[in-house]
C-alpha cells in the first residue's frame, strides 16, 4: 500500500472519543507526513503488523474464514503456510515455476514479474470461535475476544458474522487484492473456507482534506496519533500490559462493522437535515459551530444542542468529555459499493474496521451511546464480527501464532 | 484448460476446449505414440559436436539474491538445439528459446541422466521468442527440440555444481504407458453401464406403475450409477447432456422439452407430478441409457481425457453439486458428491504406478480422499467444501504430472 496519498488520515493528534460508525472529523492540526520511511510497503517483519498503523490503502478485502483443518499440528501448519505466502507476497516476489508438475505457480494476475510495484499489506485477526473446543486454545485466548453481540440497531445477517480468521489485504489496485487472496487460498486449501467477504475502497479528498465517504461527507480524520507509540500502546496494542496472555503481546482488537447505507432515502432530505444529522457542513466539512473542518466544536457554549443538535452523530460519538479518552480507537475504514438489493436499490455502505485495545471500553461504549441516533433510519449494520489482530511476525523464524498454537 | 497438456500425434485439436467427450475420441490405441526412449537413456542425436561442459561454482550470492536477471536467448531450432546458453548458473531464471525453424518446436529443460523435466514450452511458431522460467540447481541439464512431426533433437549438456536444489522435475508420461490404464477404465465403465441400464429400467417401471416411493429410491439407486462413472463435466457429451443434463441453456427452463434425463425425472418425481409426461420421461431415459451403452462399446477413449477426469469430476462436484445447482428437489447432492469421489478414485487407481516415481504427494492424497470420504457422512458443509478444493488443486498437479507428452 502506499502510504503517501492518505495521510491527511491521520489528522487528529488532541482528538478525543471518537465515533463508532460513521463520520466524526474532530478538528485537529494537519501533520507533518510520516518521515523517515522510503515510498513502498512497510516491512513485514516487527512486533506489530505492519497494516495495522499504516493509512487505509485505495483497495482492501476482508476475508472471513472458517478453519476446517482438523486438529492443533493442522491449524499450526496453515499458520505457517499463510506467513510464508505473506512474506513472498508482501515482498513483491514471483513464486518458484512448477514446471510439468503443476499448474502455473502464479495467476499472473500482475503479470510474469510480481515487484515492489505490486505491493499489498495483509492483516491477520483471530476470531472467538478459533477458541471454542476444536484445537484446544480456550484457555489462552484474548481476554477481551468475544463473538461480536448485536447492538439495537443492527439487523445482522448470520451468513455476514463473525469467523475464525479475519484476513485483510491492502493495495493500490483491486487486482493486486485478489492476485493475493488467489494466490492465500489456493495454498492454504482444505485448511480453511472463505465464509463471507466485502471489498471496499477509499476515495481521494474532493477537492481537499479528509476523503469523504458515500453520504458525501468527509469522514473519518479523528485518529489517533500514530507516530505517538505511547498513546498507542494505550489505545491499540494489546498485551500483558493490558492483561493479555504473553503470546499476544503486540497485537489489538479489530472491530469490523459491515453498515449498509440507504443511499437513495439520503439523497432525498434536504441538506440542513442531513447536516443537522451529522453535525457538519457538507461542503467544508466543519462542525456546525465552525468554519473550516479542523474547527473544534464548542459544546459548552451551546447546551440546548441549538447549532448542533444533542442527537448529531458527532455530538453523541464525542461528547469530548474528559473522561472519553480512552474510549479512543482507531478507525481504518472503506466504502463498499456491491451492486444492487432485491428492490434495486443501489447495495452500497462502508467497510468499518477499528483497531483498539479493548473492544469493550472502546467500541462498544461508543456504539451504545450512539444507539437511537437520527442516522439510524440511513444506515443498517448488517454483518461483520470482532477479531484479535495477532501481534506481527518478528523475524525469517517466526510465524502468524507461534507463541498461541506451539508455545516455546 | 491446462497448460500443460501434452501433444499427441493424430489426437484431435490439441488444444480444443475441455469439455469434450470421451465417447467422441474415436481413436484407435494401436496407432498412437512416436517410438518411446527408455527413460534414463541417452539421447541418440545431439545438435553440438560435443558435450559443452559448463560448470560453475557454487554462485552462492547469485542464489542467495534470488533474483532474475540477464536472460539467455537459447535457441530451440532442432538444427542447432540448445545453443546460446550463455550464463549457466543456480537459481531462478528465464530463457527465451528461440525456434529459427520452418515448423513448430516443443522445447524442454531436462535432465539428460534421467529424462525428467524441469520445463517446458510447446508449439513455439516458426521465426518467434517465448520464455522459459525454471529454477536450476547442481545437476545436469539439456534442452530437447521437438519439432512438430519430427525427431528430437537434445542440446548441449550443461552441468551445475554446488549444493542448490533445483526445481520441481517429472519424467513425462507418454501415450504408451497410459494405455493400460485406458483400456482398464474403457472395460470397468462398459460393465458399469450394463449395470446402470437395469437400474433405469427399473427405475422406468416404478414410474410406470406410479409408485413414488419406490420411483424415488430407484432413481437415487441410479442416479448414483451414472455418477459413479465420472461422467461429469461432459465426459459423454451429448448422450451424457440427454442423461444428466440441467435446465441451463434451455430457455423454457424445467419446462423445456429438451429437459430430459435424471434431473426431469428428479424434477416431476419431487414435485408432485405423476402423468404420462413422467412415463415418457423415464422411458427415454432408459432408452438414452442403453444407447449410451451400445456408443461405448463401440469407441476408445482418449488417454488424455481420462488423465484430465480425475481432475475435473471433483471440478464438477465442487462447481455444481456442492453449490447446489444440480439440486431438482430430491437433495440428495452429497450423496452424488460421494458418487464422485468414487468415480474420481476409480480413474486415479490405475495411475497410480505412474505417480510413484512423479508425484510425492501420493501417499497425502489417499489420505485426503479418505478424509474426504469421511466428511461426507456428517461433517459441515464449509468442511466438505474445503475437502473438495483441497482434493481439486492436489488432482491438477496429478493431471499436470500424468499429461500426455511426446516421448524425447
Amino acid at each position: 500500500m502506499s502510504p503517501v496519498p492518505r495521510r491527511g488520515f491521520l489528522h487528529g493528534v488532541a482528538a478525543a472519543a471518537l465515533p463508532a460508525a460513521l463520520p466524526d472529523p474532530v478538528p485537529a492540526p494537519l501533520p507533518a507526513p510520516l518521515a523517515g520511511r522510503p515510498p513502498g510497503p512497510p516491512p513485514f517483519h516487527g512486533r506489530h503488523q505492519a497494516a495495522v498503523l499504516t493509512p487505509p490503502a485505495r483497495c482492501t478485502a476482508f476475508t472471513a474464514l472458517d478453519v476446517t483443518a482438523g486438529n492443533r499440528a493442522e491449524l499450526a501448519e496453515l499458520l505457517r503456510t499463510l506467513t510464508e505466502r505473506a512474506r513472498l507476497l508482501t515482498a513483491g516476489r514471483a513464486p518458484d515455476p512448477a514446471g510439468i508438475t503443476a499448474p502455473p505457480a502464479d495467476s499472473g494476475l500482475l503479470g510474469p514479474d510480481l515487484a515492489p510495484r505490486t505491493p499489498v499489506s495483509l492483516t491477520l485477526s483471530l476470531g472467538a470461535s478459533l477458541f471454542d473446543h476444536r484445537f484446544g486454545l480456550a484457555a489462552r485466548a484474548p481476554r477481551r475476544l468475544r463473538a461480536m453481540p448485536v447492538f439495537p440497531d443492527d439487523d445482522l445477517d448470520p451468513a455476514w458474522c463473525h469467523g475464525d480468521l479475519g484476513l485483510q489485504l491492502c493495495a493500490d489496485s483491486p487486482d493486486i487484492v485478489l492476485h493475493a487472496l488467489r494466490d492465500l487460498t489456493r495454498h492454504t486449501r482444505g485448511a480453511m473456507q472463505i465464509r463471507w467477504r466485502l471489498d471496499g475502497f477509499t476515495a481521494p479528498p474532493r477537492p481537499s482534506g479528509t476523503p469523504r465517504n458515500l453520504f458525501g461527507f468527509k469522514d473519518g480524520i479523528a485518529n489517533p496519533e500514530v507516530r505517538d507509540a505511547r498513546l498507542m500502546d494505550r489505545l491499540v496494542w494489546a498485551g500483558p500490559h493490558s492483561g493479555e496472555p504473553a503470546w499476544a503481546d503486540g497485537g489489538s482488537y479489530l472491530v469490523v462493522r459491515l453498515i449498509r447505507m440507504r443511499l437513495e432515502f439520503w439523497d432525498r432530505i434536504p441538506l440542513a437535515e442531513q447536516e443537522r444529522i451529522l453535525g457538519r457542513q457538507r461542503d467544508s466539512g466543519a462542525p456546525l459551530d465552525g468554519d473550516r473542518e479542523d474547527d473544534p466544536p464548542h459544546y459548552a457554549r451551546d447546551p440546548k444542542g441549538e447549532v448542533i443538535a444533542l442527537d448529531s452523530h458527532i455530538r453523541l460519538a464525542n461528547p469530548r468529555t474528559p473522561a472519553g479518552g480512552d474510549q479512543r480507537l482507531l478507525r481504518r475504514s472503506y466504502n463498499y459499493d456491491r451492486g444492487v438489493d432485491a428492490a434495486g436499490e443501489l447495495d452500497a455502505g462502508m467497510l468499518f474496521c477499528c483497531y483498539q485495545q479493548d473492544p469493550e471500553r472502546q467500541f462498544a461504549a461508543v456504539q451504545r451511546r450512539l444507539a437511537g441516533e437520527p442516522l439510524t433510519d440511513y444506515i443498517t449494520p448488517f454483518g461483520g464480527g470482532y477479531f484479535f489482530a495477532l501481534p506481527g511476525v518478528r523475524d525469517g523464524a517466526d510465524w502468524f501464532g507461534r507463541g498461541l498454537v506451539h508455545p516455546t | 484448460m491446462r497448460a500443460g497438456a501434452g501433444r499427441v500425434p493424430g489426437s484431435p485439436g490439441r488444444r480444443a476446449g475441455r469439455r469434450r467427450a470421451l465417447a467422441l475420441a474415436l481413436l484407435a490405441l494401436a496407432t498412437c505414440a512416436a517410438p518411446a526412449r527408455p527413460p534414463g537413456k541417452p539421447p541418440a542425436t545431439t545438435a553440438a559436436t560435443a558435450d559443452t561442459t559448463a560448470t560453475t561454482g557454487t554462485a552462492p550470492t547469485v542464489d542467495a539474491k534470488d533474483t532474475v536477471d540477464a536472460q539467455d536467448t537459447v535457441d530451440i531450432t532442432p538444427g542447432t538445439c540448445g545453443t546460446g546458453w550463455q550464463h549457466p548458473r543456480p537459481g531462478p531464471q528465464r530463457f527465451a528459446l528461440r525456434n529459427g525453424a520452418a515448423v513448430p518446436v516443443d522445447a524442454r529443460l531436462t535432465d539428460p541422466r534421467t529424462g525428467a523435466v524441469y520445463g517446458e514450452v510447446e508449439g513455439v511458431a516458426p521465426g518467434t521468442t517465448r520464455p522459459l522460467r525454471v529454477r536450476l540447481g547442481a545437476g545436469s541439464y539439456a534442452f530437447a527440440c521437438l519439432p512438430e512431426d519430427g525427431d528430437a533433437v537434445t542440446g548441449p549438456v550443461v552441468r551445475l555444481g554446488g549444493h542448490a536444489a533445483p526445481g520441481p522435475a517429472a519424467r513425462p508420461v507418454t501415450r504408451a504407458e497410459l494405455i493400460p490404464a485406458t483400456l482398464d477404465y474403457q472395460r470397468w465403465t462398459a460393465r458399469q453401464l450394463a449395470g446402470l441400464a437395469r437400474a433405469t429400467a427399473a427405475l422406468r417401471t416404478a414410474i410406470d406403475h406410479g409408485d413414488r416411493a419406490a420411483a424415488r429410491r430407484a432413481w437415487l439407486t441410479a442416479h448414483l450409477g451414472y455418477a459413479r462413472l465420472g461422467g461429469a463435466y461432459g465426459a459423454f457429451g451429448a448422450a451424457g447432456r440427454a442423461v444428466d443434463g440441467t435446465t441451463a441453456g434451455l430457455p423454457g427452463g424445467v419446462h423445456d422439452p429438451r429437459f430430459t434425463g435424471f434431473h426431469r425425472l428428479e424434477y416431476g418425481l419431487w414435485h408432485g407430478e405423476d402423468g404420462p409426461a413422467l412415463r415418457r420421461c423415464a422411458a427415454r431415459l432408459d432408452a438414452d441409457v442403453r444407447a449410451l451403452g451400445r456408443t461405448w462399446d463401440q469407441t476408445r477413449p482418449a488417454p488424455e481425457a481420462l488423465v484430465r477426469r480425475v481432475q475435473e469430476i471433483p471440478e464438477d462436484t465442487l462447481h455444481l453439486e456442492l453449490a447446489g445447482r444440480t439440486d431438482y428437489g430430491s437433495g440428495t447432492g452429497r450423496a452424488t458428491a460421494g458418487a464422485q469421489l468414487d468415480a474420481t478414485e476409480r480413474v486415479l487407481e490405475p495411475l497410480v504406478p505412474l505417480l510413484r516415481t512423479r508425484y510425492p504427494g501420493l501417499a497425502e492424497l489417499r489420505r485426503r480422499l479418505a478424509r474426504t470420504r469421511r466428511d461426507l457422512e456428517h461433517a459441515q458443509h464449509r468442511r466438505l467444501d474445503a475437502d473438495f478444493g483441497d482434493l481439486v488443486e492436489r488432482l491438477a498437479e496429478v493431471a499436470a504430472v500424468c499429461a500426455v507428452r511426446r516421448a524425447a
